[in-house]
Formats: structure tokens, C-alpha cells, sequence
């Protein structure tokens, strides 16, 4: 596997329930499916935490969410409430903060071309089309930008 | 973490009990054997003190010590050396002990499951409708309100208590140490006090041989406490303290075997079987244990507890932690730093967690056991024990210190008790003791609602060797978690599923299904398909395993509906596995079937056809092609039928339309109206189309596929004496339902993976009365993979619940959602109604424009029941007729290659001039575009068939058209529910060019008086321009125009006055010929009589063959095109009437209204003509003769009218318009008024006139005045020259009119003046005589406006020189 990459990004709608996960390892989906909802506790406690205290002027990037034996999660929140995760191995150095944030930078904006496309119905499930045949070539991050609406 | 009934004081408390031994003589073993007891079992439901004791620290203090517990246990001696892990036997019995703690099914008494079913919600608060966020936030509050804390967890409390109790003694720490030692003898025994003796020196044996590493003592000198059993009468007690001093006292335990008194033992059973699996002990049947015990002998343990308590142990406990206190002290000097490092070292009152991640360091270092390190240990230990907590806090500390010191042992989490802050150090030795640690440190930090750091350490204890404590210790920190302050509801289902996990991998099957369904209430509907497709998975076969069967089906039928994302695979395999706990439900002997999941049915999409399918051609016969499923539903064509159908039941209710009057539905969807209950009619089938979708991967087989339906017969109808009766084919066992409604079985019905296909299910019902159509039974397998699909196949049934639309009038309404009813599948099936089924034959598809082509129809009568009141209206009502004459009908072999018009042989004398014939109108006119269809006797009997001959005209403007026609017809009986039928048929006609006809008339020139049977204005040329436009090149050769007819109320065409006499007419392609005829009025005895339309048919025959014009079909087209034309006529005119009245701006209005009036009138023409021709077709190298006919109306004289209505042409290009136009402004029509007068001028055509010897040649001249309107007409006649340009003024060219130069004069209506004028010519020369400008106005005109009247024709005089 390809060391600048994360093993798994997923967009979460406001309501909390997936527009798009996307794992590198598909044979183990599940896992990253539990990993992803689980770690929407702690973004919510994230949220109400430092939403308090700053207002609308906080940071998008919530920064690590929490570790586990395998994987480091990090977050990240639009203005719009809609959830970015993007979980690393942890045996992975490569990716330190300043990688995380742009990843979830170009995330972002790939997420707003997403919604800027008329033909999509927000809430609906993204469909991306897979970025390689086997989906591996993909480097510096798991590439969402060839986004599309089915 | 759950909450335990034990406070956490009381669990500290009860965790670190002194400990004491059990020593008994084989008789006194014996005796207790009566109560199936042994002696420790029997002390043991008594150990906890209910009075208070006291106890005195080093620094002589009194302390006291509350409720204490003390443990007595049987002193076995085990080799066993290892006490890292726990034993097989402890495993196994801490995994009967959490299995057998269930929560409880019904919540009678159950608090727990009060709780739980706080937690457990309810179905209904899931809905699938609810969005996802309410449904969540929903949840979240469910679980913040619901009494979280009264949630407990019996299991783990009681694995706790096992676990805590069974474990074994280890060396660096002294808590499961024994304190002292009862020995005990029977009072049977010959002598006991050798006995006392024996047992003594076998306690002492064991402790101090170092034979046995198990059990451990506290201190070399354990206390021994000699116990005489007595049954029925007393036991003697030694006291001994250390072996040296001892002093015997007596005291009653009597055990009264022989008394059965069984009352109150329940109170004492529960607690000694609790005792007795405490103690490995087998578990005894029931009631059997201490089943001799008196109320009385309870006191007497009691009481000899809390004498053993308070007179033996307690003062032991107190000097030995003197003792203790006093080496440490004078050993070391530690006083002074027991209290001033505690504050430093746990400042925030944390402990130190780290060194639980190194553990490597702890092997190779052993402390001996007298080092003064253990020595604090065992001093911290013992105060512990009694309570004494400030003083073991310090203790600890101390001990700790120096163990740190030393760079050796490990230790872990802090506790926390009471006010008081106390840290519990523990040396994390191995795993046993971590978990210990955990535990306590857990509950502790709990109690503190720390509950984050709880979960952690509790997630730390999880590992890999022991599932049941990872399941447990997962399970509770999924506890902790939700009840956190702000509760991590995913991590607690998370964190539920791991611990689900190890459950089941521990063997644990139910607390595993019951970790799995907590878990889904978090996930479900949310969204997270593939985790909510795994739980329900587990739960599925988790409740299959545990014969929870409905629950498998359940949880298998959710995946299933899911849209899931799995792979085919695995889809597959949840399908079977489905299939397979699904049929193990079932018993196959069911009453009514079992909903099945798969697939899903498209309900909304349902349609429901009444009737029967149609054949849609049957040899040359071409059927209606009426309604069937096949076609889609168009909103537009819907509403044009139901015009139609509309238009027909007006004509046959005498024009109105009745107030309940409902279009028939043949098909019902989702667009139409379903409020009311569709009506269907007995023995006529039903046809409901339903739209399945399977949602799999894999392909699905349906077999056995049918509806099921409830019935309910007609009261009145039936001769029965059930008024009521429901009949349903819902029950698997109903017979004889087939005579009410035979329901068709589709064998076979295959869907591939994701495939959504319709199937169409019949139903034919034999009785009459109100049908519930409820749902579909099938049989469902698995795709056809194998061979294996004919024994994995479930029967159920799905129903069929049509939602109707969603309300939107009132506020309610709007606030929620709400939807009316849909009646599509609840018909009433009413009595026997006719049914009617049409042919046509040689019915064409494409025409030329205009062509008139003969077919035939054929109504079928195929009913029991007579019809009558057959009527037809369609959309292009100029496109057929039936004919108006009572004509017989041929049969269409023996007409074959006739010309469908009427012919007779022109008489030759009169070649160029017309025949007439007058007819009414009302002899073709049909009312509102009904046609009331000629059948012989109106009714046509059952099975009866009729021909009637058709004709068609094709359409005039080039296309394709869709033509509809809608057949009506009622039963001959009376009073039915449906009172009509509609049978509905689209047929497409391609209309191909043929001719333009281009007319325009003008008056003639002649005068009056030069006609001999006609009023002065009368006489009128039409000119014809016909040109063949047909492209289509290799079809058309040629066209003939045959006749050209004229039909008028006023006029009509009288002569052929083409100079050229040639007779026929032949245009080849893009030919063009011009056509003259003259055209007079009728005779006015005819035109006058206004109040019965009647128009004059004349025909002016080009061949030597005459069509008469006005007989079918030539006038039957000409009056439906008529009427069509003055349809749109009105409307036209109602609009721009309309327009001008909103202006509301012209006073003169009437005036000028009046005045266009005078001005139509006298140029109104109103003629119609029409041109019949023959087209020479040559078709798969045979020549044909088609015939057809156009029609021209000419409205006014100078106009041109069109065969090609100008919309046509205008219309393709009509740019979009935003804004409306100004409505044009009413301009007096001026150009109209210019044919007011008629002039004519009279003059010798030459003149010879000698100008040599006159120079002036005087001509007179008679301008003959014609007044055309009805109106008295001012006329101003001005002679003078106009001078166009003044300076060219030829004299020469130019002659004068001499005498009165300008006349002024009246015209009545119709009148004809003669004016004599002189001309005066200079010389010889050709002159245009026609100068005289004529200016006329109707004379109620005040206005001077006088128009110029037409000066068409040059009028030439030669003057020649004689």
C-alpha cells in the first residue's frame, strides 16, 4: 500500500448517517463502517465543545479524533455540519498534521464541487467512480475528486 | 457501566473481607451433612455482622467498624502454584454463573428489565418513514430520559463476585490471606478435645510444613477458634489466641436435626444456595439444604458469628496491626513520612496508569516474604480488612514508595471511597489481579463519574485469553460510555458489538444476542446499511441457534429489505440462510400464510385493468384498439377522452350532462382517480398488474404466483340468508372459493438480480358484490443457481396497501402527511353489462389529403345482455361519416373498385351550366359532433353483429394524425349501476399533399340589364386556382379534377366560362390551372325563407360523369367541415369582440359596427365551393383512381380564400410572445366599402368623327350606377381629371368631360341609376374612358368618408378620324 495514503475517508451527511465511505482494504469495509460511526461521538463532543466557545469562527479541522491499536481517525467539520473522516495506519508516519489537513482541505473542496453540481439532490448518497481499476495508483490522498452523481 | 444493586462502599467493602478458615472433624462433618450442608456453607448466609464493632489503632484510636462481612471457607489444600490465570474449574464456574444470570424475559418482577426495556425501544418508535435525524435525536433523548442508572447488569455483578472470591491468594499480597481458623468438632465425637488437639496440629501442619503453597496465612500465629458442634444441644468454644492463652467458653449452636420444621426457609434457602456455589459445591437439588434449621438455630449462628467476630477476631486483627506498627516504627522511621507523601505523589488524586504498560520488569524480583516492604504491605492490607482506611491509605503509600523505589513492582489504579480520598494502590502483578484492580478502580471512578477513564481501563482489561471477562468488561464500558454526561451513544453500540462478540466466542450465546439487539437499536435505520446488515446477521443466527426462531425471520428479513450493499455472494447466502430459518418456522400448517420480505412490491405502481384483453386483429379485421395495459397513461389523452365521453353522454341525456357523472376507467394507476370504488362487471375479468423489484444481487424465483382477495357477496342480491358473508382465499384451507372468484396462478416467474418486472395477475369473479383485492401468495427460492431451489422454497404473502395521494387542503393536512384513499383494488362487481367489440375493414392508414375513402365497421355484440343507444364522437369529426341517407349497406366485397361517391350521367346539353338541388341542412347536421350510429332497430342483440359502411376523408393539413374515437352504448335494460359503456379506438392516418385550391370571386363588369334573369348586383366571377402539390413523386401521376360543386344559402355557381373549353382538367406534379365561373344568386323565394337553413347544391361536372354533391358522403363531409369552420368562426369572432368591448373607448363603436355591417353585407359571398377530383395512383405497378374533395369557403368578394387554411402556414413560425400584443385597433374597414356602388360605363366602342372639319368630337357616354348594399348610399361622382403631375399634363393624350362635372347623388338600396355624360375628345386616338371617380358613403354617415369606388377595368372608345 501506498505509504501517503489513508486506508479510509468517509463523508457523513449532518444527520449523521454516510453519503460516502470508501475503504482501501474493501475486503474489510465493516470495520471502517464501526470505526467511522464510532467516532462520530467523539466529533459531536468536539463540537459541542469548541462550538461554545468560539462561535461560527472555529476550526473546520478537528484534528485527531482518537487512536486505536491499528488506526489514528481524524476529523473534520464543514460549516454546514456535514463530517469529513479520514482514518490512517497508524504504523503509517508519513502523514503528520499538515498532511491530514490538506487531505481533508481537497476533500472538501471536491465535496463542494459535489454540491455545486445542479443534477445532485443533497442528502443523497455520493457516488464516486472508482479513481483507478484496482484503486490503488492513488496517491497523496484517497482521491475523491472525480466525484460523481450517478 | 451498568449500576449495581451494591453501592460502591458496600462493594469496596465486601471485596476486601477478612478471611477465615474452616477446619472440621470428620464427625462434626457428618452432623452439618444433615442440612446437605457443610459447616462452612452453613456459617455462611449469617457472615455479615449487624452490630457494630470496635478496634483500636496503633495510635490507640478507637475505630469503628460497620457491617462487616466475614468469609468462611472450607481450608482445602491444592498444590496448584500458579495463580497468574484462573483456573479451568473457576473458569468454567464464572461461565455458569454469567449464563445463568439472564435477564429475565417477563418484567413482572424484574427491575432490570425495566430498565432494559427503557433501553430496548418499543417498535414503533422506529419507523421507517421517520428521516434519520428525528429518529436519532429521537433515540438520544430516549436514552438520556430513560432511567439509564437503574439499568443493571445481574451478570456481571454476579461474575464479579464470583471472581473477586475465588481468587487465589498471592504472595505480595495478604487480602485473600486467612486470618484465623475455625476448628471445628462434634460433641458425638468420643473425646473432643483430642480431637481439638488433631485438628489443630493439622491447621498448623499446613501452614507452617511448606507442603502447601495454597492456602496462605496472614501471620505465622492464625488465630484458632475451636467450634464444639452440638446437634440438639450446645457447642463448646475454645478461645485461643496465640496458642498460649486460651479459655474456653460455651455457647449453644444448637442444630435441631429432628425437628422438620420447614417455615421460613425460603429466606434461608436462597442465601445458602448462593453459599453453596460459592463454595464449588455441587449444586443440591432445591429445599434439600438446611432444610433442619430452626428459626432458632439462625439466632444461634448469628450469634456465635458476632461473638467469633467481635471477642476473637476483631482483637487479633488489633494487635497484630500493632504488632506490625510497632517493627515498622522501630525498623525504620516511617511515621513521620506516612502522611506527607500522599499529597505530593496523588495531588489530583489520579493514579499513575503507566506502569501498567510495562510489565516485563515485575519477573525476576522477589521480595522475601519478612522484607519490610511486605511487612507495610500486610500491616495496609489488615487495616483495609477492618475498615480502617485513613490508616491503610498511609500504609499504602508507604509500601508503594518504597516499591518504587526499588524500581520493581507495579501497581494500579487509585479508589476513591467516601469523603476521604483513598488510593488504592494495586501491584499489577498479572492478570487476575489487573482485573481485580480494574474492577474496583472502575466501580470506583463510577461512583466519581469519571466515566471516560472508567471505560478506558476497562477496555484495557480486555484480552485476548479470556473471552467471558473481555465480553464483560466491554459490556460495562459500553455502559460507561452512554452514561457519560454527554452520552457516546455509537461508541456504547460499538463497544456492545465487541462485547457481543466475545460473548458468543465464550460460549455465551444469549448475552451475546442481547449485546447484538442493543447495539441495533443505535444503528438501525440510519443509514449504515453494512454494519446494520452484519448485526442483524448475528442477531439472525444468534436467535436461530438459541431457537428464537421469529426473531431469525425477523432479522434475516431485515437485511434482505435493506437495500444492501452487499455482494451478490453474500446476498446469496443471506437469502438462503433466510429461506432455510424460514421454513423451519413454519410447521407448513398454518392457517393464514406469513408475510414474506422478497420482493419488494412496488404498491403505488399497481394497475388495475377491468375488462378483457383485446384482440387486436382478426384476419383482415382490424379491432378498436380501445384500453389495454400496455399503453402508458397519458395525463392529456385522459382528459381528451373523458371530454369526449363527456360530449357523448350529454347527446344521450338530451344534451346535459348528468350531475354524478363519472368517466369510465378502464386502467387504473397511480394518475388517475381512485377515490371511488372502480366498478367491474360480473364474469369479466380483472387484470392487476403489480410491480415487483428485487432488491438482491441475485436472481429470485416465484412460483405458484396468484392474489389473494376477500369477498363480500350482495346482500340484496342473493337468495341466501346471509346478508353479509366475507369469502376470502386468504386461508390455505378455503374451499370451494373458486365458484365466487376463479383467481389465475402464474407458474413461473423468475427476477433477476435488481430486475423490477410486472407481473399481471387475473381474477375473474362469477357473483356479484364488493371485491377486496388484499394481496399475492407466492412461493419463493432462490434464483435458478441449482438444482437445490425446489426444496429451499417458503409459500407467504405480501399485501397490497395502495397509499392514495397525500393530502393538501386543510392545515392539518399540510402539517402532517396524510393520504386519502385509493379504491383501485376494491371493486364492486355489478350485474352482467353488454360488451361490445368493434372491427373495421379496409381502414387505410394513409390518405391523400382530402381523399374520401369508403371502410367498413363492424359492432360485435359478444355479451348475454342486448346494447343499445350506440353512438361515436371523435376528435376530428370532418374525418368520417356513417352517411345520412338510409343507405343499404353493401357488403365491402361487392363494392369493391366503386367510387365511393354517387355518380350519374351527365345530361350533355347542358354541359357548362349547373345542376341543383336544394337541401336542408338538418339532414346532415349532427349536434355537438355526436353521431347517433345507424343500426337497424337501435339494439343490437347478444352475440348479434352489424356492418355499416365508413366513410373517410383525409385530413386537409399533411401529417400524421391521431384520430380517437369513442364508441358509446348502454344496456337495453334499465337502472344498472354502470349506465354506460365506452369502447375506445386510435387509429393514425399519415395525410399526404394533394391540391391547393386557391378562389377568389369579383364582381362582374356586365351590367345589370344585360343579364336576363338577375338583379342588377348579382352577377359575380369566382376564379379558381388549382395546383397539384403532391410531391410524392412516384405515387400520384395525375390529378382530374372531376366536378366543381358549389353550396351556398345565397349563391351558387351557375357557368363554366373558362375561355379554354377543354373539358378535362389534368394537373401533373407542381401543375397549376385557373379555373372561371360565374355564380349568381339563388332565387330568392329560396334564399329568404332564413328560418330553415337550406343551401343550394350546384354542381358543374368537368367529365360526362355528374356526382351528385349533395348526397353522402360529398355533403355529409361538406356540412361536418362547415360546421367545424363556423365553430371556429364564432369563436374567433367572440374573442375579438370581446377584445374591443374592454377597450370600452369608442363611442362610435355602433356606428362603426353598424357600418362594417353594411359594407359585409353588400360584399359578403358566403359561397362554398368545393372541387372534387380523381388522382391517377400507380401502386406496386397497379393503377388506382383515388377520389376525394376540398372545400373553399369564399366570404367576401376581393378576398382569396384557401383551400390550405392560412393557420396552417402561419402557425409553424409563430415566434414566442411574453408579453401579450396590444390588441389591434379597430380600423374602419375601409377597403370593404369600395364595393358599395357597381359602375358601369356605356359608349359606342368607336367613334368616327370628322375632327378636320370639327374639332371638337362630343361622345356621350351613360354611367350606370349600381347601389350593391341594402343601405341608401350618398354617392359623389367626380369627373375632373386628376392631375397626377401637373407639369406633364398632355393635352393631347388627354379628352374632357364637359357638362356637370361633379354630381352629388342618393342611391337607394338596390337601386340603379343611369347618369349620361358627355365626353369631349380633341383628336383621334384610343381613350380610357374610365376616369370618373365614384365616392360613395352609407348615408346615415355623418362623417364625410367617402371611399372610392373600384375603378377595375379600363373602358377603351377608339376615336378615329374620318
Amino acid at each position: 500500500m501506498n505509504t501517503n495514503m489513508a486506508v479510509c475517508i468517509a463523508v457523513i451527511a449532518k444527520e449523521n448517517y454516510p453519503l460516502y465511505i470508501r475503504s482501501v482494504p474493501t475486503q474489510n469495509e465493516l470495520k471502517f463502517h464501526y470505526t467511522v460511526h464510532t467516532s462520530l461521538d467523539v466529533v459531536e463532543e468536539k463540537i459541542s465543545a469548541v462550538g461554545k466557545a468560539l462561535g461560527d469562527q472555529r476550526e473546520l479541522y478537528l484534528g485527531l479524533l482518537y487512536p486505536t491499536e491499528d488506526y489514528k481517525v481524524y476529523g473534520y467539520v464543514t460549516n454546514s455540519k456535514v463530517k469529513f473522516v479520514i482514518v490512517v495506519d497508524s504504523s503509517n508516519t508519513s502523514l503528520r498534521d499538515n498532511e491530514i489537513r490538506s487531505m481533508f482541505r481537497k476533500l472538501h473542496n471536491s465535496f463542494t464541487d459535489v454540491m455545486c453540481n445542479p443534477f445532485h439532490n443533497p442528502g443523497d448518497t455520493i457516488q464516486s467512480k472508482p479513481s483507478a481499476a484496482g484503486g490503488s495508483a492513488v496517491h497523496s490522498t484517497l482521491r475523491l475528486t472525480p466525484l460523481m452523481v450517478a | 457501566m451498568a449500576q449495581c444493586v451494591q453501592s460502591v462502599q458496600e462493594f469496596v467493602q465486601d471485596s476486601f473481607v477478612p478471611m477465615v478458615a474452616v477446619l472440621c472433624s470428620e464427625e462434626a462433618e457428618r452432623v452439618t451433612r444433615k442440612n446437605n450442608l457443610n459447616f462452612a456453607e452453613l456459617l455462611r448466609p449469617f457472615c455479615r455482622l449487624t452490630s457494630e464493632g470496635h478496634i483500636r489503632d496503633p495510635s490507640n484510636q478507637l475505630q469503628v467498624v460497620k457491617n462487616l462481612r466475614i468469609c468462611v471457607n472450607n481450608l482445602v489444600t491444592s498444590p496448584t502454584t500458579t495463580s497468574t490465570s484462573l483456573s479451568p474449574a473457576q473458569r468454567q464456574l464464572l461461565s455458569d454463573v454469567v449464563s445463568s444470570c439472564q435477564p429475565q424475559e417477563s418484567a413482572v418482577t424484574n427491575v432490570v428489565m425495566a430498565g432494559d426495556y427503557e433501553l430496548n425501544f418499543s417498535d414503533d418508535c422506529v419507523k421507517a418513514s421517520t428521516p434519520w435525524y428525528s429518529v436519532w435525536r429521537e433515540t438520544l433523548l430516549e436514552i438520556k430520559t430513560s432511567k439509564y442508572s437503574s439499568v443493571t447488569t445481574p451478570w456481571f455483578e454476579a461474575y464479579r463476585e464470583n471472581f473477586l472470591q475465588s481468587m487465589p491468594a498471592s504472595d505480595h499480597e495478604f487480602l485473600n490471606h486467612y486470618l484465623a481458623c475455625l476448628l471445628v468438632v462434634s460433641s458425638t465425637e468420643a473425646v473432643p478435645v483430642e480431637q481439638f488437639l488433631k485438628l489443630s496440629q493439622e491447621q498448623h501442619r499446613i501452614q507452617h510444613s511448606g507442603e502447601y503453597t495454597n492456602p496462605k496465612w496472614f501471620i505465622p500465629n492464625t488465630l484458632k477458634y475451636y467450634v464444639l458442634l452440638h446437634d440438639m444441644f450446645y457447642i463448646l468454644r475454645y478461645f485461643l489466641a496465640d496458642e498460649m492463652s486460651s479459655s474456653l467458653e460455651g455457647h449453644p449452636l444448637q442444630l435441631d436435626s429432628s425437628m422438620a420444621n420447614l417455615h421460613n426457609l425460603s429466606a434461608v434457602h436462597t442465601d445458602l444456595k448462593k453459599g453453596a456455589k460459592d463454595s464449588n459445591s455441587p449444586a443440591c437439588a432445591a429445599g434439600s439444604h438446611g432444610a433442619c434449621l430452626t428459626l432458632n438455630d439462625h439466632d444461634y449462628i448469628r450469634q456465635f458469628i458476632q461473638e467469633f467476630t467481635f471477642r476473637g477476631l476483631l482483637p487479633h486483627i488489633e494487635k497484630t496491626i500493632r504488632q506490625l506498627n510497632d517493627q515498622l516504627v522501630s525498623r525504620k522511621g516511617l511515621s513521620r513520612s506516612l502522611f506527607t507523601a500522599t499529597k505530593k505523589w496523588f495531588g489530583g488524586g489520579k493514579a499513575p496508569e503507566k506502569s501498567i504498560s510495562e510489565p516485563k520488569s515485575t519477573c525476576g524480583l522477589l521480595y522475601p516474604p519478612e522484607a519490610p516492604e511486605l511487612q507495610i504491605r500486610k500491616m495496609a492490607d489488615l487495616c483495609l480488612l477492618v475498615q480502617h482506611y485513613d490508616l491503610a491509605y498511609s500504609c499504602y503509600h508507604t509500601a508503594k514508595k518504597d516499591f518504587l523505589s526499588d524500581q520493581a513492582m507495579l501497581y494500579a489504579a487509585g479508589a476513591l471511597v467516601r469523603a476521604h480520598m483513598l488510593v488504592y494502590t494495586m501491584i499489577c502483578l498479572n492478570m487476575v489481579l489487573a482485573e481485580r484492580c480494574a474492577l474496583l478502580s472502575a466501580e470506583i471512578l463510577k461512583s466519581q463519574g469519571k466515566y471516560s477513564e472508567a471505560a478506558t481501563l476497562l477496555i484495557k482489561m480486555t484480552s485476548e485469553d479470556s473471552d467471558l471477562r473481555s465480553a464483560l468488561l466491554l459490556e460495562q464500558a459500553a455502559h460507561c460510555f452512554i452514561n457519560m454526561r454527554n452520552p457516546m451513544v455509537r461508541k456504547f453500540a460499538f463497544h456492545m458489538i465487541l462485547s457481543g462478540h466475545r460473548f458468543s466466542k465464550a460460549g455465551q450465546r444469549r448475552h451475546a444476542l442481547r449485546c447484538y439487539c442493543q447495539a441495533m437499536q443505535v444503528y438501525k435505520e440510519r443509514g449504515w446499511s453494512l454494519a446494520e446488515d452484519h448485526i442483524n446477521f448475528t442477531i439472525g443466527r444468534q436467535s436461530f441457534t438459541l431457537r428464537q426462531p421469529e426473531e431469525a425471520v425477523t432479522a434475516f428479513r431485515q437485511i434482505l429489505i435493506n437495500d444492501s450493499r452487499q455482494t451478490a455472494k453474500q446476498q446469496g447466502a443471506f437469502l438462503r440462510e433466510y429461506l432455510y430459518v424460514y421454513k423451519s418456522v413454519l410447521g407448513g400448517n398454518e392457517v393464514s400464510l406469513p408475510q414474506l420480505p422478497l420482493p419488494c412490491i412496488h404498491s403505488s405502481a399497481t394497475r388495475v385493468y377491468f375488462g378483457h384483453e383485446r384482440r387486436l386483429a382478426e384476419g383482415e379485421k382490424q379491432a378498436a384498439t380501445h384500453v389495454s395495459l400496455d399503453q402508458e397513461f397519458d395525463q392529456d389523452l385522459s382528459a381528451m377522452w373523458c371530454h369526449l365521453e363527456e360530449q357523448l353522454v350529454a347527446s344521450a341525456n338530451g344534451g346535459v350532462v348528468p350531475v354524478n357523472f363519472q368517466p369510465t376507467q378502464c386502467c387504473l394507476n397511480s394518475q388517475t382517480d381512485n377515490l371511488r370504488h372502480p366498478l367491474a362487471v360480473v364474469e369479466e375479468p380483472i387484470i392487476v398488474e403489480v410491480t415487483f423489484r428485487n432488491p438482491l444481487k441475485v436472481s429470485l424465483a416465484l412460483s405458484s404466483l396468484s392474489l389473494l382477495w376477500r369477498f363480500t357477496v350482495d346482500g340484496s342480491s342473493s337468495s341466501k340468508e346471509m346478508t353479509e358473508e366475507t369469502i376470502t382465499n386468504e386461508e390455505t384451507s378455503a374451499v370451494g372459493v373458486d365458484d365466487i372468484v376463479t383467481s389465475e396462478t402464474i407458474q413461473e416467474f423468475q427476477l433477476g438480480p435488481e430486475e423490477t418486472k410486472m407481473a399481471r395477475l387475473k381474477l375473474l369473479p362469477h357473483r356479484t358484490g364488493q371485491l377486496n383485492i388484499v394481496g399475492v401468495v407466492y412461493n419463493l427460492a432462490a434464483g435458478s443457481s441449482g438444482e437445490m431451489t425446489s426444496n429451499l422454497m417458503v409459500r407467504g404473502k405480501q399485501d397490497l396497501n395502495i397509499l392514495g395521494p397525500r393530502l393538501n387542503l386543510t392545515k392539518e393536512d399540510k402539517m402532517s402527511v396524510r393520504h386519502g384513499p385509493d379504491r383501485r383494488l376494491n371493486p364492486i362487481i355489478t350485474a352482467p353489462m353488454p360488451l361490445m367489440e368493434v372491427f373495421f375493414l379496409q381502414f387505410p392508414t394513409a390518405l391523400l389529403c382530402g381523399e374520401i375513402r369508403k371502410a367498413y365497421v363492424e359492432f360485435c355484440n359478444v355479451s348475454g345482455v342486448a346494447l343499445c343507444g350506440l353512438r361515436v364522437v371523435s376528435t376530428h369529426a370532418a374525418f368520417f361519416t356513417f352517411g345520412s341517407q338510409a343507405t343499404t349497406p353493401l357488403s365491402p366485397t361487392s363494392a369493391e373498385n366503386c367510387s365511393p361517391y354517387k355518380t350519374v350521367a351527365t345530361p350533355l346539353q347542358r354541359a357548362s351550366e349547373a345542376t341543383e338541388s336544394l337541401v336542408s341542412a338538418d339532414d346532415f347536421r349532427q349536434p355537438s359532433g355526436v353521431i347517433e350510429i345507424p343500426i337497424d332497430g337501435s339494439i343490437l342483440q347478444p352475440g348479434q353483429s352489424t356492418q355499416l359502411p365508413l366513410w373517410l376523408r383525409g385530413p386537409d393539413q399533411e401529417g400524421v394524425h391521431e384520430i380517437n374515437f369513442l364508441f358509446y352504448y348502454e344496456s337495453a335494460e334499465k337502472g344498472l349501476k354502470i349506465s354506460h359503456r365506452v369502447l375506445r379506438h386510435t387509429v393514425f392516418i399519415c395525410a399526404s399533399r394533394s391540391l391547393s385550391i386557391q378562389a377568389s370571386a369579383c364582381r362582374s363588369s356586365v351590367p345589370p340589364h344585360h343579364c336576363l334573369d338577375e338583379k342588377g348586383s348579382s352577377g359575380t366571377l369566382v376564379f379558381i386556382d388549382v395546383e397539384n402539390i403532391n410531391t410524392n413523386e412516384g405515387g400520384v401521376r395525375e390529378f382530374h379534377i372531376v366536378q366543381v360543386s358549389s353550396s351556398s344559402q345565397h349563391w351558387r355557381l351557375h357557368k363554366y366560362i373558362n375561355p379554354n373549353k377543354d373539358k378535362e382538367c389534368k394537373l401533373g406534379s407542381r401543375e397549376r390551372a385557373k379555373l372561371c365561373f360565374r355564380a349568381t344568386r339563388c332565387k330568392p323565394s329560396e334564399a329568404t325563407s332564413k328560418v330553415v337553413e337550406k343551401y343550394t347544391f350546384s354542381d358543374l361536372s368537368m367529365g360526362n360523369e355528374q356526382i351528385i354533391s349533395s348526397t353522402t358522403p360529398c355533403g355529409d363531409f361538406f356540412f361536418r367541415c362547415l360546421t367545424l369552420e363556423t365553430q371556429e368562426a364564432y369563436g374567433a369572432s367572440s374573442r375579438i369582440s370581446s377584445v374591443s368591448k374592454s377597450q370600452g373607448s369608442v363611442p362610435t363603436e355602433n356606428r362603426s359596427s353598424d357600418l362594417t355591417d353594411i359594407a359585409k353585407e353588400c360584399s359578403e359571398l358566403d359561397l362554398n365551393i368545393i372541387v372534387i377530383w380523381k388522382a391517377y395512383v400507380v401502386e406496386d405497378n397497379k393503377q388506382l383512381i383515388l377520389e376525394g374533395q376540398l372545400h373553399v369557403a369564399l366570404q367576401t368578394i376581393g378576398k382569396e380564400a384557401s383551400s390550405l387554411t392560412a393557420k396552417e402556414e402561419a402557425q409553424e413560425m409563430v415566434l414566442l410572445k411574453f408579453k401579450s400584443d396590444l390588441p389591434p385597433p379597430v380600423i374602419l374597414p375601409s377597403a370593404e366599402f369600395c364595393q358599395l356602388i357597381k359602375t358601369n360605363l356605356h359608349y359606342p366602342e368607336t367613334c368616327t368623327h370628322p375632327f378636320v372639319q370639327e374639332s371638337l368630337c362630343l361622345v356621350p357616354v351613360t354611367l350606370t350606377l349600381s347601389n350593391c348594399s341594402l343601405a341608401q348610399v350618398d354617392v359623389i361622382i367626380d369627373l375632373r381629371h386628376k392631375s397626377t403631375s401637373p407639369e406633364s399634363l398632355e393635352v393631347h393624350s388627354s379628352f374632357a368631360w364637359v357638362g356637370q362635372s361633379q354630381y352629388k347623388l342618393q342611391l337607394k338600396p338596390k337601386e340603379v341609376l343611369c347618369l349620361t355624360l358627355q365626353a369631349c375628345f380633341l383628336q383621334a386616338g384610343v381613350y380610357n374612358l374610365n376616369t370618373p371617380r365614384v365616392f360613395a358613403k352609407p348615408s346615415e354617415q355623418s362623417i364625410m368618408c367617402e371611399t372610392s369606388q373600384q375603378t377595375a377595368t379600363p373602358a377603351l372608345i377608339v376615336i378615329s378620324n374620318a
